[in-house]
């Protein structure tokens, strides 16, 4: 399970500039909790930290549009699988080879989207 | 089916599976009438997941077994892709009461030697069919198990108490046991048997005419009404700490005796009686 | 390979509307299709920026429209230029559209893809959810004889895969068939339904009964080059933007603050206001049209929709479900025919190719082929906005008691005002009327 609240984390990003009103008064886990997850006990994406340590860009964690990338105070990168949206931005974005391994979840697991 | 005489009668239609999974149809509480996200919880997967390891075991066949719409044929044939052996599937339509549920399921595996449930489902059940099934099987019943050590042609359950104890069952057949959710991890469907899954035989037995769907089942939960005395105090202050039994009264409740196992049964079912909790 | 020694005639990987239409087409034919959906219904993964243009299911299920799970039909359609303070609309409505055999649609894609695929499985089709695939079975050749799921015994042998998996097509890129994967060619779309009663929308959109709208926007993605839109659903209404994702690191801005950003500007804030968040989403779109697509045939094999990158992203039109119905159409009726003559090498299925090339699957494309990089340019994204938006600001501003200035003259100087080259400014319209002329 996800050691790391993405509310609190959130005000930790550079970008963050709006007041919260403009977030219509939703916390950024409460937007997370509109969308269902099924989750599976594996994560489907593995990042390795050490690789990322080495990255000046870090677009990931501006870009997952989950906000799951999570920059730790030693330089490194913590990735929460539970609410991906499977969309692929990350290795995308991702500059650094083998920092990203990404595959879909188990077959039946993962987001399960209802008014899109 | 019981004829006049009150004699359990072998139905016509039972199967011989000694090992019986039943499997509850619920509908997500998000999405009450969309059948894409409706289907089985954790615990009947956990459920059905014992029955096919002891089957396994003991050399016999599964039954698969939902009370439900007609949609709940799709958990019947996952479970066939599982690997249970045959698929009952009793249609109603609308909410039933638990024990007309358990008349339903005992009609239709009445020889069942070992019957497995979830415990309480997601649509906020009561876990009250397992124990109503044990009673028209004639059955042991162990009810809300996290885990099963198997032993011999029985089994030893164990089961969750108060303050962080456990109590240990020895099960033995004919038994009725519901699991919680996440005890047992449900096998993946292998492909090929989903494929064949799909076009295997599902044997739908109707209800007997009392089992008929309840109208009127769906309630707001309440906890059961509390009768209690008026109570006595001289100032609104201390009526206030009778009802609610803040201060003294607590402390007056806090006995602690020795007593033979009967006896100290006896003294808690005084003690709960006394308190309005039966 | 002969049909005796594999499983199945075809497999359709994903159940989208690519992958419903392949499998409806090849059942229909009389062929044994297993359809693969990696979620647990079709539809489940699917997300997208708003309309359905449906004309093409026509082909396959005549009247569609009094059947399909539509939300509201597109009556009105908008396109709007925003700055900061400023807005330009050009609004269209036809009465037309929202009567049979009708134009575009919002449906929500779980209902519409569902719907889609039920008709694939009436045709005879099996179609196995919650499995997801995980790579090609190739003969010693190199030709797709199959594929491998995450299901235990889950091999499956087919004489040809259609790959209708996605936008990220693992299959696609494992059977070689992409040269080469590059961010700039993806646009995130991430959007929010939100909840209002339908009389609010009807009142704030301006429609009635059925009929609905569909904003799409310029200018209201910040630093990030990209677009948004709006568009009516019954009871919710979306809004979302479309971002170039390699510009997202560099602006250091977040998906969700740009959708915010948009919510408050003045001309949005008052369509969204008070609707309730029901479901915040997110998914790729393949952007870069004729630049990015992949070959589309293989030994075995045929990819069609998003993981064909077939989708059609040119400012004022932004099509993808039209695309992916049609090239999973096409896709399936090749097949039949290459099963049919016996011939399913790269050369038997050749003729999927054609049938792309000869309708408005790749014609759209080949005509709009400079569109996508024109729109997402940093001139019309952050320059031309402000220059158009200030031009009409003082065509309609009353100066007196200045007298009103030239059309020609308020343009040049808002222009060089705007930092624009003329020498740009000529050759974007040239491109812009060569592409949508």
């Amino acid at each position: 399970m996800s050691t790391v609240n993405p509310a609190e984390h959130v005000s930790a990003h550079p970008a963050e500039i709006l007041a919260p009103a403009a977030w219509g008064g939703l916390s950024f886990q409460e937007r997370m909790a509109t969308a269902e997850f099924r989750i599976h006990h594996q994560a489907h994406i593995v990042v390795d930290g050490s690789v990322c340590e080495g990255c000046s860009t870090r677009e990931c964690i501006v870009a997952c549009p989950a906000n799951l990338f999570v920059p730790t105070s030693d330089g490194g990168l913590v990735f929460n699988h539970e609410q991906c949206f499977e969309c692929g931005t990350c290795y995308l974005v991702c500059n650094k080879e083998g920092a990203i391994s990404w595959n879909y979840p188990e077959g039946g697991h993962g987001v399960v989207f209802r008014r899109t | 089916m019981v004829s006049s005489s009150g004699v359990r009668e072998r139905h016509d239609m039972s199967l011989p599976s000694d090992v019986v999974a039943c499997l509850k149809w619920v509908s997500h509480p998000g999405e009450p009438h969309d059948e894409r996200f409706a289907g089985i919880s954790p615990a009947d997967r956990s459920a059905l997941e014992f029955a096919l390891v002891q089957a396994a075991a003991l050399g016999t066949t599964v039954t698969a077994v939902t009370v439900g719409p007609p949609a709940a044929e799709k958990v019947l044939r996952e479970a066939l892709a599982c690997g249970a052996t045959h698929a009952v599937h009793v249609p109603v339509h609308g909410a039933m009461h638990s024990a007309h549920v358990a008349d339903a399921i005992a009609e239709a595996v009445p020889d069942a030697r070992w019957v497995w449930c979830g415990d309480y489902s997601l649509d906020r059940g009561t876990g009250s069919v397992p124990a109503f099934l044990a009673a028209r099987l004639g059955a042991q019943q162990a009810l809300g198990i996290i885990a099963v050590h198997w032993q011999g042609d029985g089994l030893v359950a164990t089961r969750r108490l108060d303050g962080g104890r456990r109590e240990l069952l020895g099960v033995s057949p004919p038994a009725v046991v519901s699991v919680e959710g996440a005890t047992a991890h449900l096998r993946r469907a292998g492909l090929s048997a989903l494929r064949t899954a799909a076009h295997a035989e599902v044997r739908t037995v109707h209800p007997a005419a009392t089992a008929h769907a309840d109208d009127a089942v769906v309630r707001a939960y309440r906890p059961r009404a509390r009768a209690l005395a008026a109570p006595v105090g001289d100032t609104p202050l201390d009526r206030l700490r009778a009802l609610t039994d803040s201060g003294a009264a607590v402390a007056a409740r806090g006995d602690t005796v020795t007593l033979e196992p009967a006896a100290a049964a006896a003294r808690i079912a005084a003690a709960l009686h006394e308190w309005g909790y039966l | 390979m002969s049909a005796s020694t594999t499983d199945v005639d075809v497999i359709v990987v994903g159940g989208g509307p690519a992958g419903a239409c392949a499998a409806l087409v090849a059942a229909r034919a009389g062929l044994s299709v297993v359809l693969l959906e990696r979620g647990p219904f079709p539809g489940s993964k699917n997300m997208y920026g708003g309309v359905v243009y449906p004309r093409i299911l026509d082909q396959l299920i005549p009247e569609w429209w009094l059947e399909a799970p539509v939300q509201r039909w597109v009556t009105r359609r908008s396109t709007m230029l925003l700055t900061d303070t400023q807005a330009l609309t050009v609004d269209f409505r036809s009465e037309a559209w929202g009567k049979p055999p009708h134009n575009g649609a919002t449906a929500y894609r779980p209902d519409f893809d569902h719907w889609l695929a039920g008709h694939a499985e009436a045709a005879g089709a099996q179609i196995i959810t919650s499995t997801t695939v995980t790579g090609l079975i190739r003969d010693a050749q190199g030709a797709v004889i199959g594929v491998r799921t995450d299901r235990p015994d889950g091999d499956l042998t087919a004489r040809v895969v259609i790959a209708c998996d996605g936008v990220n097509s693992f299959l696609a890129k494992e059977a070689g068939l992409y040269e080469h994967t590059d961010a700039k060619h993806f646009t995130l779309g991430v959007k929010e339904t939100l909840a209002l009663p339908k009389e609010v929308i009807d009142e704030r959109f301006g429609v009635r009964g059925r009929d609905g709208v569909d904003i799409e926007i310029i200018g209201a993605t910040g630093g990030v080059n990209g677009g948004g839109f709006i568009y009516t659903n019954l009871e919710t209404i979306a809004v979302g933007v479309v971002l170039k994702i390699t510009k997202l690191g560099a602006q250091q801005q977040r998906p969700e603050q740009i959708i915010a950003a948009l919510k408050q500007h003045p001309a949005i804030a008052p369509l969204v206001q008070d609707g309730e968040l029901k479901e915040y989403s997110a998914h790729l779109i393949p952007e870069a049209g004729l630049k990015m697509m992949p070959k589309m045939t293989t030994a075995g094999m045929l990819v069609a929709g998003d993981a064909a990158a077939l989708c059609l992203a040119a400012g004022i039109w932004l099509e993808g479900v039209n695309f992916a119905m049609a090239s999973g159409m096409y896709a399936g009726e090749t097949a039949v025919e290459a099963i049919a003559g016996g011939d399913t090498t790269a050369t038997g299925l050749a003729d999927y190719q054609r049938r792309l090339s000869d309708t408005f699957v790749l014609k759209d494309h080949r005509k709009l082929r400079r569109a996508p990089e024109l729109v997402l340019s940093d001139r019309v994204q952050h320059l031309y906005p402000t220059m158009v938006a200030n031009v009409v600001e003082r065509m309609f501003r009353v100066d007196n008691p200045n007298p009103k200035p030239g059309v020609r003259r308020i343009l040049a100087q808002e222009r060089k005002r705007a930092g624009v080259r003329r020498r740009d400014l000529l050759r974007d319209g040239w491109t812009g009327f060569r592409s949508f002329g």
